[in-house]
Protein backbone atom coordinates (compact mmCIF):
# COMPACT_ATOMS: atom_id res chain seq x y z
CA UNK A 1 0.00 0.00 0.00
CA UNK A 2 1.16 3.72 -0.39
CA UNK A 3 0.94 5.69 2.35
CA UNK A 4 1.11 9.27 3.22
CA UNK A 5 1.53 10.33 6.75
CA UNK A 6 1.69 14.51 7.64
CA UNK A 7 3.04 14.91 10.77
CA UNK A 8 2.50 18.27 12.06
CA UNK A 9 5.34 19.40 13.89
CA UNK A 10 9.10 18.90 13.32
CA UNK A 11 10.95 15.94 13.19
CA UNK A 12 13.57 18.11 14.64
CA UNK A 13 12.04 18.98 18.02
CA UNK A 14 10.87 15.66 20.43
CA UNK A 15 7.48 15.35 20.87
CA UNK A 16 4.70 12.72 21.59
CA UNK A 17 3.16 13.03 17.86
CA UNK A 18 6.63 12.80 16.64
CA UNK A 19 7.46 9.54 18.15
CA UNK A 20 4.63 8.03 17.03
CA UNK A 21 4.63 9.45 13.45
CA UNK A 22 8.28 7.78 12.93
CA UNK A 23 7.11 4.58 15.07
CA UNK A 24 4.06 4.06 12.85
CA UNK A 25 5.79 5.14 9.89
CA UNK A 26 8.53 2.33 10.75
CA UNK A 27 6.69 -0.85 11.69
CA UNK A 28 4.70 0.54 8.35
CA UNK A 29 7.64 -0.01 5.99
CA UNK A 30 8.91 -3.16 8.27
CA UNK A 31 4.97 -4.84 7.07
CA UNK A 32 6.58 -3.87 3.47
CA UNK A 33 4.06 -0.89 2.40
CA UNK A 34 5.37 2.61 0.77
CA UNK A 35 5.29 5.14 3.58
CA UNK A 36 6.47 9.09 3.08
CA UNK A 37 6.11 11.20 5.79
CA UNK A 38 5.52 14.56 5.47
CA UNK A 39 6.96 16.82 8.13
CA UNK A 40 8.32 20.35 8.82
CA UNK A 41 12.22 20.01 9.64
CA UNK A 42 14.97 22.78 10.19
CA UNK A 43 17.89 20.23 8.91
CA UNK A 44 16.69 17.97 5.81
CA UNK A 45 20.06 15.94 6.52
CA UNK A 46 19.66 13.24 9.10
CA UNK A 47 16.54 13.01 8.43
CA UNK A 48 14.76 9.63 8.40
CA UNK A 49 14.53 8.51 3.81
CA UNK A 50 10.79 8.14 4.24
CA UNK A 51 10.51 11.67 5.53
CA UNK A 52 9.91 14.97 3.15
CA UNK A 53 10.91 17.90 4.58
CA UNK A 54 8.25 20.69 4.10
CA UNK A 55 10.73 23.50 4.90
CA UNK A 56 11.08 25.15 8.52
CA UNK A 57 8.46 25.87 10.96
CA UNK A 58 8.00 28.74 12.77
CA UNK A 59 6.91 28.62 16.38
CA UNK A 60 3.94 29.78 16.58
CA UNK A 61 1.01 30.25 19.88
CA UNK A 62 -1.64 28.22 20.27
CA UNK A 63 -3.98 26.64 23.02
CA UNK A 64 -1.67 28.24 26.02
CA UNK A 65 1.58 26.72 24.64
CA UNK A 66 4.30 26.96 21.59
CA UNK A 67 4.25 24.62 18.46
CA UNK A 68 6.37 24.84 15.77
CA UNK A 69 4.14 24.53 12.81
CA UNK A 70 4.29 24.86 9.03
CA UNK A 71 1.62 27.33 7.84
CA UNK A 72 0.84 29.33 4.69
CA UNK A 73 0.69 29.59 0.81
CA UNK A 74 4.60 28.28 0.73
CA UNK A 75 3.95 25.17 2.65
CA UNK A 76 0.40 25.11 1.11
CA UNK A 77 2.28 24.27 -2.42
CA UNK A 78 4.55 21.89 -0.69
CA UNK A 79 1.75 20.06 0.34
CA UNK A 80 0.43 19.86 -2.96
CA UNK A 81 3.87 18.98 -4.73
CA UNK A 82 4.11 15.94 -2.27
CA UNK A 83 0.33 15.27 -2.76
CA UNK A 84 0.67 14.84 -6.49
CA UNK A 85 3.76 12.86 -6.53
CA UNK A 86 2.97 10.59 -4.25
CA UNK A 87 0.04 9.06 -5.50
CA UNK A 88 -1.20 7.56 -1.91
CA UNK A 89 -3.94 4.76 -1.54
CA UNK A 90 -4.58 6.36 1.49
CA UNK A 91 -3.55 10.12 3.41
CA UNK A 92 -2.69 9.44 7.18
CA UNK A 93 -2.71 13.03 8.89
CA UNK A 94 -2.05 13.75 12.48
CA UNK A 95 -3.79 16.28 14.98
CA UNK A 96 -5.39 17.97 11.67
CA UNK A 97 -7.57 20.36 13.82
CA UNK A 98 -5.17 23.03 14.47
CA UNK A 99 -3.68 25.46 11.65
CA UNK A 100 -0.59 22.83 10.24
CA UNK A 101 0.85 21.06 7.24
CA UNK A 102 -1.97 18.54 8.67
CA UNK A 103 -4.85 21.37 8.00
CA UNK A 104 -3.36 22.13 4.77
CA UNK A 105 -3.19 18.07 3.70
CA UNK A 106 -6.62 17.60 4.30
CA UNK A 107 -8.08 20.37 2.36
CA UNK A 108 -5.49 19.95 -0.41
CA UNK A 109 -6.80 16.06 -0.57
CA UNK A 110 -9.67 14.20 -2.30
CA UNK A 111 -9.57 10.30 -1.54
CA UNK A 112 -8.80 8.40 1.50
CA UNK A 113 -8.22 10.33 4.32
CA UNK A 114 -7.77 9.22 7.70
CA UNK A 115 -6.96 11.61 10.37
CA UNK A 116 -5.53 10.68 13.94
CA UNK A 117 -6.41 13.22 17.48
CA UNK A 118 -3.86 13.16 19.90
CA UNK A 119 -4.61 15.55 22.40
CA UNK A 120 -7.64 15.25 24.39
CA UNK A 121 -7.84 19.31 23.73
CA UNK A 122 -11.62 21.09 23.88
CA UNK A 123 -12.79 23.06 21.14
CA UNK A 124 -10.55 26.19 20.86
CA UNK A 125 -11.55 29.91 20.74
CA UNK A 126 -10.18 29.73 16.75
CA UNK A 127 -12.78 26.62 16.42
CA UNK A 128 -15.71 27.96 17.59
CA UNK A 129 -15.31 30.71 15.44
CA UNK A 130 -14.49 29.30 12.47
CA UNK A 131 -17.44 26.28 12.66
CA UNK A 132 -17.72 26.51 9.13
CA UNK A 133 -14.29 26.72 7.80
CA UNK A 134 -13.65 23.34 10.81
CA UNK A 135 -16.37 21.58 9.29
CA UNK A 136 -14.92 21.93 5.87
CA UNK A 137 -11.98 20.39 7.18
CA UNK A 138 -14.25 17.63 9.49
CA UNK A 139 -15.97 16.44 6.12
CA UNK A 140 -12.96 15.57 4.05
CA UNK A 141 -11.67 12.89 6.64
CA UNK A 142 -13.21 9.51 5.82
CA UNK A 143 -12.33 7.95 9.50
CA UNK A 144 -10.97 9.28 12.22
CA UNK A 145 -8.67 7.49 15.34
CA UNK A 146 -8.68 8.41 18.99
CA UNK A 147 -5.79 7.78 20.85
CA UNK A 148 -7.60 7.65 23.87
CA UNK A 149 -11.11 7.45 25.21
CA UNK A 150 -10.81 10.82 26.05
CA UNK A 151 -9.51 11.98 22.86
CA UNK A 152 -12.44 10.17 21.77
CA UNK A 153 -15.04 11.60 23.92
CA UNK A 154 -13.72 15.21 23.11
CA UNK A 155 -14.36 14.16 19.23
CA UNK A 156 -18.03 12.99 20.40
CA UNK A 157 -18.54 16.22 22.16
CA UNK A 158 -16.85 19.16 20.51
CA UNK A 159 -16.26 17.87 16.92
CA UNK A 160 -19.26 15.98 16.40
CA UNK A 161 -18.88 12.35 14.99
CA UNK A 162 -17.54 9.32 16.24
CA UNK A 163 -13.66 7.74 16.48
CA UNK A 164 -12.03 4.70 16.71
CA UNK A 165 -10.01 3.93 19.10
CA UNK A 166 -6.42 2.92 18.74
CA UNK A 167 -3.75 3.67 21.35
CA UNK A 168 -0.41 4.50 21.27
CA UNK A 169 1.60 2.23 20.75
CA UNK A 170 5.02 1.34 22.41
CA UNK A 171 7.90 -0.32 20.98
CA UNK A 172 8.23 -3.40 23.30
CA UNK A 173 10.95 -5.29 21.79
CA UNK A 174 13.34 -2.02 22.58
CA UNK A 175 12.01 -1.65 26.04
CA UNK A 176 11.60 -5.11 27.21
CA UNK A 177 15.57 -5.74 26.14
CA UNK A 178 16.75 -2.89 28.18
CA UNK A 179 19.81 -3.58 30.89
CA UNK A 180 19.48 -1.68 34.02
CA UNK A 181 22.07 0.65 34.87
CA UNK A 182 25.07 -0.06 36.22
CA UNK A 183 24.39 -0.39 39.71
CA UNK A 184 20.73 -0.33 39.94
CA UNK A 185 18.76 -1.41 41.44
CA UNK A 186 20.57 -2.58 44.10
CA UNK A 187 19.08 -4.25 47.44
CA UNK A 188 17.79 -1.57 48.99
CA UNK A 189 14.99 -0.40 47.04
CA UNK A 190 14.68 1.75 43.97
CA UNK A 191 11.58 3.66 43.09
CA UNK A 192 11.53 5.77 39.73
CA UNK A 193 9.66 8.69 37.85
CA UNK A 194 10.25 10.12 34.30
CA UNK A 195 8.90 13.68 33.65
CA UNK A 196 9.03 16.81 34.02
CA UNK A 197 9.57 17.09 37.61
CA UNK A 198 9.01 20.78 38.18
CA UNK A 199 5.60 20.62 36.50
CA UNK A 200 2.63 20.52 39.15
CA UNK A 201 0.45 18.05 37.41
CA UNK A 202 3.14 15.07 36.84
CA UNK A 203 2.85 14.90 40.90
CA UNK A 204 6.74 14.79 41.82
CA UNK A 205 6.50 16.47 45.06
CA UNK A 206 3.74 13.78 45.78
CA UNK A 207 6.51 10.74 45.09
CA UNK A 208 8.84 12.64 47.17
CA UNK A 209 6.75 12.69 50.00
CA UNK A 210 5.94 9.54 49.96
CA UNK A 211 9.89 8.46 49.67
CA UNK A 212 10.70 10.34 52.84
CA UNK A 213 8.37 8.73 54.84
CA UNK A 214 9.76 5.44 54.00
CA UNK A 215 13.59 6.49 54.20
CA UNK A 216 13.67 6.81 57.97
CA UNK A 217 13.09 2.76 58.07
CA UNK A 218 14.65 1.82 54.90
CA UNK A 219 18.41 3.12 54.80
CA UNK A 220 19.51 2.29 51.20
CA UNK A 221 16.31 3.63 49.42
CA UNK A 222 16.73 5.36 46.69
CA UNK A 223 14.98 7.28 44.07
CA UNK A 224 15.83 7.79 40.47
CA UNK A 225 14.63 10.51 38.36
CA UNK A 226 15.18 11.38 35.20
CA UNK A 227 13.44 14.12 32.97
CA UNK A 228 14.10 17.96 31.96
CA UNK A 229 14.16 20.36 34.59
CA UNK A 230 16.79 22.63 36.72
CA UNK A 231 17.18 20.18 39.87
CA UNK A 232 17.45 22.98 42.07
CA UNK A 233 13.87 24.11 41.94
CA UNK A 234 13.25 20.54 43.70
CA UNK A 235 12.10 21.53 47.27
CA UNK A 236 14.13 17.72 48.58
CA UNK A 237 13.07 16.97 52.28
CA UNK A 238 16.91 17.08 53.79
CA UNK A 239 16.48 13.76 55.03
CA UNK A 240 16.74 12.53 51.36
CA UNK A 241 19.93 14.18 50.83
CA UNK A 242 21.81 11.42 48.56
CA UNK A 243 18.85 9.11 48.69
CA UNK A 244 17.76 10.97 45.00
CA UNK A 245 19.61 10.45 41.66
CA UNK A 246 18.75 12.97 39.10
CA UNK A 247 19.57 11.84 35.79
CA UNK A 248 18.48 14.90 33.69
CA UNK A 249 17.06 14.45 30.33
CA UNK A 250 17.67 11.42 29.01
CA UNK A 251 17.81 9.55 25.47
CA UNK A 252 15.52 6.63 24.21
CA UNK A 253 17.74 4.37 25.02
CA UNK A 254 18.62 5.47 28.42
CA UNK A 255 15.12 6.19 29.27
CA UNK A 256 14.25 2.00 28.72
CA UNK A 257 16.87 1.35 30.62
CA UNK A 258 15.91 3.78 33.32
CA UNK A 259 12.80 2.38 33.51
CA UNK A 260 14.58 -1.08 34.02
CA UNK A 261 16.96 0.08 36.93
CA UNK A 262 13.81 0.44 39.68
CA UNK A 263 11.98 -1.73 41.95
CA UNK A 264 8.48 0.33 41.45
CA UNK A 265 7.89 2.52 39.00
CA UNK A 266 5.71 5.49 40.03
CA UNK A 267 3.39 7.83 38.07
CA UNK A 268 1.95 10.16 40.52
CA UNK A 269 0.43 12.89 38.30
CA UNK A 270 -2.91 14.80 39.72
CA UNK A 271 -4.61 15.11 36.18
CA UNK A 272 -4.48 16.33 32.60
CA UNK A 273 -3.19 12.86 31.25
CA UNK A 274 -5.14 11.74 28.22
CA UNK A 275 -3.52 7.95 27.87
CA UNK A 276 -0.32 7.12 29.63
CA UNK A 277 2.08 6.51 27.16
CA UNK A 278 4.87 6.59 29.80
CA UNK A 279 2.74 3.42 31.75
CA UNK A 280 3.34 1.42 28.46
CA UNK A 281 6.79 2.39 28.72
CA UNK A 282 7.52 1.01 32.16
CA UNK A 283 5.24 -2.31 31.72
CA UNK A 284 7.32 -3.07 28.27
CA UNK A 285 10.44 -2.61 30.45
CA UNK A 286 8.98 -4.93 33.14
CA UNK A 287 9.15 -2.35 35.68
CA UNK A 288 6.66 -2.74 38.91
CA UNK A 289 4.17 0.04 38.09
CA UNK A 290 2.26 2.04 40.83
CA UNK A 291 0.50 4.67 40.14
CA UNK A 292 -2.50 7.64 40.90
CA UNK A 293 -6.27 6.00 40.66
CA UNK A 294 -6.88 8.45 37.08
CA UNK A 295 -9.28 7.14 34.74
CA UNK A 296 -6.53 7.25 32.22
CA UNK A 297 -3.91 5.09 33.99
CA UNK A 298 -6.63 2.22 35.57
CA UNK A 299 -7.26 1.51 31.57
CA UNK A 300 -4.21 1.24 30.35
CA UNK A 301 -2.70 -0.43 33.69
CA UNK A 302 -6.07 -3.29 33.37
CA UNK A 303 -5.08 -4.71 36.91
CA UNK A 304 -1.48 -4.74 35.54
CA UNK A 305 0.01 -2.36 38.87
CA UNK A 306 -1.03 -0.97 42.08
CA UNK A 307 -3.26 2.09 42.10
CA UNK A 308 -2.89 4.57 45.38
CA UNK A 309 -5.72 7.70 45.54
CA UNK A 310 -4.58 11.06 43.64
CA UNK A 311 -2.66 13.31 45.74
CA UNK A 312 -2.22 10.75 48.46
CA UNK A 313 1.48 10.38 49.31
CA UNK A 314 0.40 8.34 52.78
CA UNK A 315 -0.92 6.09 50.95
CA UNK A 316 1.62 6.05 48.27
CA UNK A 317 4.36 5.33 50.95
CA UNK A 318 2.01 2.35 52.31
CA UNK A 319 1.56 1.11 48.42
CA UNK A 320 5.38 1.33 47.69
CA UNK A 321 6.72 0.06 51.23
CA UNK A 322 4.40 -3.23 50.72
CA UNK A 323 5.84 -3.58 46.95
CA UNK A 324 9.34 -3.30 48.00
CA UNK A 325 8.91 -6.13 50.97
CA UNK A 326 7.03 -8.57 48.31
CA UNK A 327 9.08 -9.65 45.43
CA UNK A 328 6.58 -12.02 44.45
CA UNK A 329 3.88 -9.64 43.84
CA UNK A 330 5.94 -7.35 42.15
CA UNK A 331 6.76 -10.19 39.48
CA UNK A 332 3.50 -10.75 39.25
CA UNK A 333 2.03 -7.63 39.09
CA UNK A 334 5.46 -7.56 36.34
CA UNK A 335 4.31 -10.60 34.52
CA UNK A 336 0.69 -9.28 33.99
CA UNK A 337 2.06 -5.98 32.79
CA UNK A 338 4.27 -7.78 29.72
CA UNK A 339 0.95 -9.45 28.85
CA UNK A 340 -1.23 -6.42 28.61
CA UNK A 341 1.30 -4.67 27.40
CA UNK A 342 1.36 -6.55 24.16
CA UNK A 343 -1.96 -5.04 22.90
CA UNK A 344 0.11 -1.63 22.86
CA UNK A 345 3.04 -3.47 21.01
CA UNK A 346 3.09 -1.30 17.24
CA UNK A 347 3.08 -3.80 15.18
CA UNK A 348 -0.34 -4.88 16.82
CA UNK A 349 -1.44 -1.52 16.62
CA UNK A 350 0.19 -0.85 13.24
CA UNK A 351 -2.59 -3.42 11.97
CA UNK A 352 -5.53 -1.64 13.68
CA UNK A 353 -4.53 0.83 11.92
CA UNK A 354 -4.27 -0.52 8.74
CA UNK A 355 -7.64 -1.75 9.09
CA UNK A 356 -9.06 1.78 9.11
CA UNK A 357 -6.99 2.91 5.95
CA UNK A 358 -8.51 -0.25 4.71
CA UNK A 359 -12.26 0.93 5.54
CA UNK A 360 -11.25 3.85 4.52
CA UNK A 361 -10.18 3.38 0.91
CA UNK A 362 -13.18 0.88 0.34
CA UNK A 363 -15.57 3.94 1.91
CA UNK A 364 -14.45 6.43 -1.31
CA UNK A 365 -13.50 5.99 -4.00
CA UNK A 366 -10.76 5.96 -5.85
CA UNK A 367 -6.85 7.16 -4.52
CA UNK A 368 -5.31 10.25 -3.17
CA UNK A 369 -5.49 13.10 -5.46
CA UNK A 370 -5.27 16.58 -5.00
CA UNK A 371 -8.69 18.88 -4.86
CA UNK A 372 -8.13 21.46 -7.77
CA UNK A 373 -11.58 22.75 -6.00
CA UNK A 374 -10.89 23.74 -3.37
CA UNK A 375 -12.70 27.41 -2.85
CA UNK A 376 -13.04 27.29 1.11
CA UNK A 377 -15.21 31.39 0.79
CA UNK A 378 -17.14 30.37 3.72
CA UNK B 1 -15.81 54.69 -18.60
CA UNK B 2 -17.89 54.57 -15.34
CA UNK B 3 -19.88 51.78 -17.30
CA UNK B 4 -17.33 49.58 -18.22
CA UNK B 5 -16.51 49.27 -14.79
CA UNK B 6 -19.79 48.44 -13.62
CA UNK B 7 -19.59 45.75 -15.79
CA UNK B 8 -16.34 44.74 -14.26
CA UNK B 9 -17.70 44.71 -11.42
CA UNK B 10 -20.80 42.97 -12.01
CA UNK B 11 -18.64 40.23 -14.34
CA UNK B 12 -16.30 39.94 -11.52
CA UNK B 13 -19.16 39.12 -8.83
CA UNK B 14 -21.12 36.88 -11.59
CA UNK B 15 -17.89 34.77 -11.78
CA UNK B 16 -17.25 34.41 -7.76
CA UNK B 17 -20.62 33.53 -7.47
CA UNK B 18 -20.85 31.14 -10.16
CA UNK B 19 -17.86 29.71 -8.80
CA UNK B 20 -18.87 29.20 -5.11
CA UNK B 21 -22.06 27.59 -6.36
CA UNK B 22 -20.57 25.14 -8.57
CA UNK B 23 -18.04 24.29 -5.73
CA UNK B 24 -20.80 23.64 -3.25
CA UNK B 25 -22.94 21.94 -5.82
CA UNK B 26 -19.35 19.56 -6.07
CA UNK B 27 -18.77 19.67 -2.37
CA UNK B 28 -23.19 18.30 -2.23
CA UNK B 29 -22.46 16.14 -5.01
CA UNK B 30 -19.12 14.48 -3.61
CA UNK B 31 -20.90 14.11 -0.26
CA UNK B 32 -23.28 12.12 -1.71
CA UNK B 33 -21.28 9.49 -3.82
CA UNK B 34 -18.98 8.79 -0.16
CA UNK B 35 -22.29 7.93 1.26
CA UNK B 36 -23.49 5.82 -1.11
CA UNK B 37 -19.31 4.29 -0.96
CA UNK B 38 -19.60 3.89 2.75
CA UNK B 39 -22.88 2.34 2.81
CA UNK B 40 -22.04 -0.11 0.00
CA UNK B 41 -18.91 -1.26 2.27
CA UNK B 42 -20.74 -1.24 5.24
CA UNK B 43 -23.37 -3.89 3.64
CA UNK B 44 -20.44 -5.60 2.57
CA UNK B 45 -18.97 -6.50 5.61
CA UNK B 46 -22.28 -7.07 7.51
CA UNK B 47 -23.19 -9.60 4.81
CA UNK B 48 -19.27 -10.87 5.26
CA UNK B 49 -20.57 -11.29 8.58
CA UNK B 50 -23.91 -13.08 8.42
CA UNK B 51 -21.96 -15.75 6.46
CA UNK B 52 -19.29 -16.51 8.46
CA UNK B 53 -22.04 -16.76 11.22
CA UNK B 54 -23.96 -19.32 8.71
CA UNK B 55 -20.93 -20.96 8.32
CA UNK B 56 -20.08 -21.24 11.79
CA UNK B 57 -23.72 -22.13 12.99
CA UNK B 58 -22.80 -25.10 10.76
CA UNK B 59 -20.50 -26.65 12.64
CA UNK B 60 -21.44 -25.94 16.20
CA UNK B 61 -24.70 -28.01 15.28
CA UNK B 62 -27.07 -28.17 18.17
CA UNK B 63 -26.43 -25.61 19.93
CA UNK B 64 -26.44 -23.36 17.37
CA UNK B 65 -30.10 -23.05 16.03
CA UNK B 66 -31.05 -19.83 17.09
CA UNK B 67 -27.37 -18.58 15.55
CA UNK B 68 -28.59 -19.76 12.34
CA UNK B 69 -31.72 -18.67 12.27
CA UNK B 70 -30.76 -14.95 13.08
CA UNK B 71 -27.75 -15.47 10.54
CA UNK B 72 -30.35 -16.58 7.84
CA UNK B 73 -32.64 -13.73 8.73
CA UNK B 74 -29.92 -11.17 8.43
CA UNK B 75 -29.44 -12.15 4.68
CA UNK B 76 -33.02 -11.95 3.92
CA UNK B 77 -34.32 -9.28 5.80
CA UNK B 78 -35.73 -6.76 3.59
CA UNK B 79 -34.64 -3.43 3.91
CA UNK B 80 -37.26 -2.07 6.33
CA UNK B 81 -36.29 -4.69 8.40
CA UNK B 82 -32.25 -4.88 8.23
CA UNK B 83 -31.50 -3.07 11.48
CA UNK B 84 -33.40 -5.40 13.41
CA UNK B 85 -31.84 -8.34 12.45
CA UNK B 86 -28.22 -7.17 12.02
CA UNK B 87 -28.61 -6.22 15.87
CA UNK B 88 -30.67 -9.76 16.47
CA UNK B 89 -27.56 -11.20 15.30
CA UNK B 90 -24.87 -9.19 17.19
CA UNK B 91 -26.52 -10.55 20.16
CA UNK B 92 -26.15 -14.05 18.98
CA UNK B 93 -22.80 -13.39 18.51
CA UNK B 94 -21.96 -12.31 21.52
CA UNK B 95 -23.49 -14.89 23.79
CA UNK B 96 -21.81 -17.65 22.02
CA UNK B 97 -19.83 -19.68 24.24
CA UNK B 98 -16.98 -19.35 23.11
CA UNK B 99 -13.97 -17.44 23.83
CA UNK B 100 -13.23 -14.71 21.33
CA UNK B 101 -9.63 -16.11 20.63
CA UNK B 102 -11.32 -19.60 19.92
CA UNK B 103 -9.92 -20.72 16.09
CA UNK B 104 -13.93 -21.21 14.88
CA UNK B 105 -14.73 -17.28 15.43
CA UNK B 106 -11.88 -15.83 13.14
CA UNK B 107 -13.51 -15.05 10.45
CA UNK B 108 -16.62 -13.81 12.54
CA UNK B 109 -14.55 -11.77 14.78
CA UNK B 110 -12.77 -10.23 11.79
CA UNK B 111 -16.38 -9.76 10.06
CA UNK B 112 -17.56 -7.80 12.95
CA UNK B 113 -14.69 -5.38 13.64
CA UNK B 114 -14.48 -4.87 10.20
CA UNK B 115 -18.21 -3.77 10.10
CA UNK B 116 -17.78 -2.20 13.42
CA UNK B 117 -15.45 0.85 11.46
CA UNK B 118 -17.62 0.84 8.36
CA UNK B 119 -20.46 1.51 9.92
CA UNK B 120 -18.53 4.38 12.31
CA UNK B 121 -17.55 5.62 8.82
CA UNK B 122 -20.78 5.43 7.23
CA UNK B 123 -21.96 7.19 10.24
CA UNK B 124 -19.55 10.35 10.02
CA UNK B 125 -20.31 10.87 5.95
CA UNK B 126 -24.06 10.77 6.41
CA UNK B 127 -24.08 13.20 9.51
CA UNK B 128 -21.61 15.35 7.31
CA UNK B 129 -24.21 14.54 4.36
CA UNK B 130 -27.22 15.95 5.97
CA UNK B 131 -25.30 19.27 7.23
CA UNK B 132 -24.22 20.50 4.26
CA UNK B 133 -27.96 19.99 2.79
CA UNK B 134 -28.99 21.79 5.62
CA UNK B 135 -26.92 24.96 4.09
CA UNK B 136 -29.16 27.99 3.11
CA UNK B 137 -27.83 28.16 -0.21
CA UNK B 138 -28.36 24.19 -0.94
CA UNK B 139 -31.72 24.24 -0.01
CA UNK B 140 -32.62 27.39 -1.53
CA UNK B 141 -30.91 26.15 -4.70
CA UNK B 142 -32.09 22.92 -4.54
CA UNK B 143 -28.42 21.89 -5.18
CA UNK B 144 -29.20 18.14 -3.62
CA UNK B 145 -32.37 17.43 -5.34
CA UNK B 146 -30.86 14.62 -7.43
CA UNK B 147 -30.24 12.57 -4.67
CA UNK B 148 -32.21 10.64 -2.01
CA UNK B 149 -31.78 12.07 1.56
CA UNK B 150 -29.14 9.92 3.57
CA UNK B 151 -30.19 8.12 6.10
CA UNK B 152 -28.42 6.79 8.92
CA UNK B 153 -28.09 2.83 9.34
CA UNK B 154 -29.27 2.57 13.08
CA UNK B 155 -27.49 -0.50 14.49
CA UNK B 156 -25.09 -1.34 17.50
CA UNK B 157 -21.59 -1.37 17.40
CA UNK B 158 -21.21 -4.70 16.16
CA UNK B 159 -17.53 -5.19 17.24
CA UNK B 160 -17.30 -8.55 19.61
CA UNK B 161 -13.88 -7.52 20.89
CA UNK B 162 -15.31 -3.81 21.96
CA UNK B 163 -14.47 -4.19 24.89
CA UNK B 164 -11.13 -5.83 25.70
CA UNK B 165 -10.38 -8.25 26.87
CA UNK B 166 -9.32 -8.72 30.33
CA UNK B 167 -6.08 -11.11 30.10
CA UNK B 168 -5.32 -13.91 31.97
Amino acid sequence: MRIGIVCPYSFDVPGGVQYHVRDLAEVLVGLGHQVSVLAPAEDEDGLPAYVVSAGRAVPVRYNGSVARLSFGPISATRVRRWLAAGNFDVLHVHEPVTPSLSLLAVLAARGPVVATFHTAMTRSRVMAAAQGALQLVLEKITARIAVSELARRVQVEHLGGGAVEIPNGVAVAKFAGAQPLPGWPGTGGAVGFLGRFTEPRKGFPILLDAVARLAPSRPDLRLLVAGPGDPDLVDSPADLDGRVVMLGRVSEEDKARMLASVDVYVAPNTGGESFGMILTEAMAAGATVAASDLDAFRRVLDGAGALFPVGDAPTLARTLGDLLDDPARRTELADRARKVVAAYDWPVVARRVLEVYATAIEATTGRVTTDESTVPLD
Amino acid sequence: MDGVWWVFGVVAVVLLVATYLTWTAGRVDRLHARVDAAYGALDAHLVRRAAAAAALAGTLAGEAVSLAAAARLALDAPAGEREIAENDLTRQLRVLPLPLDHPALGEVVVASRRAALARQVHTDVVRDALAVRRRKVVRLLRLARKHPMPTYFDVDDPALDAHRRVVA
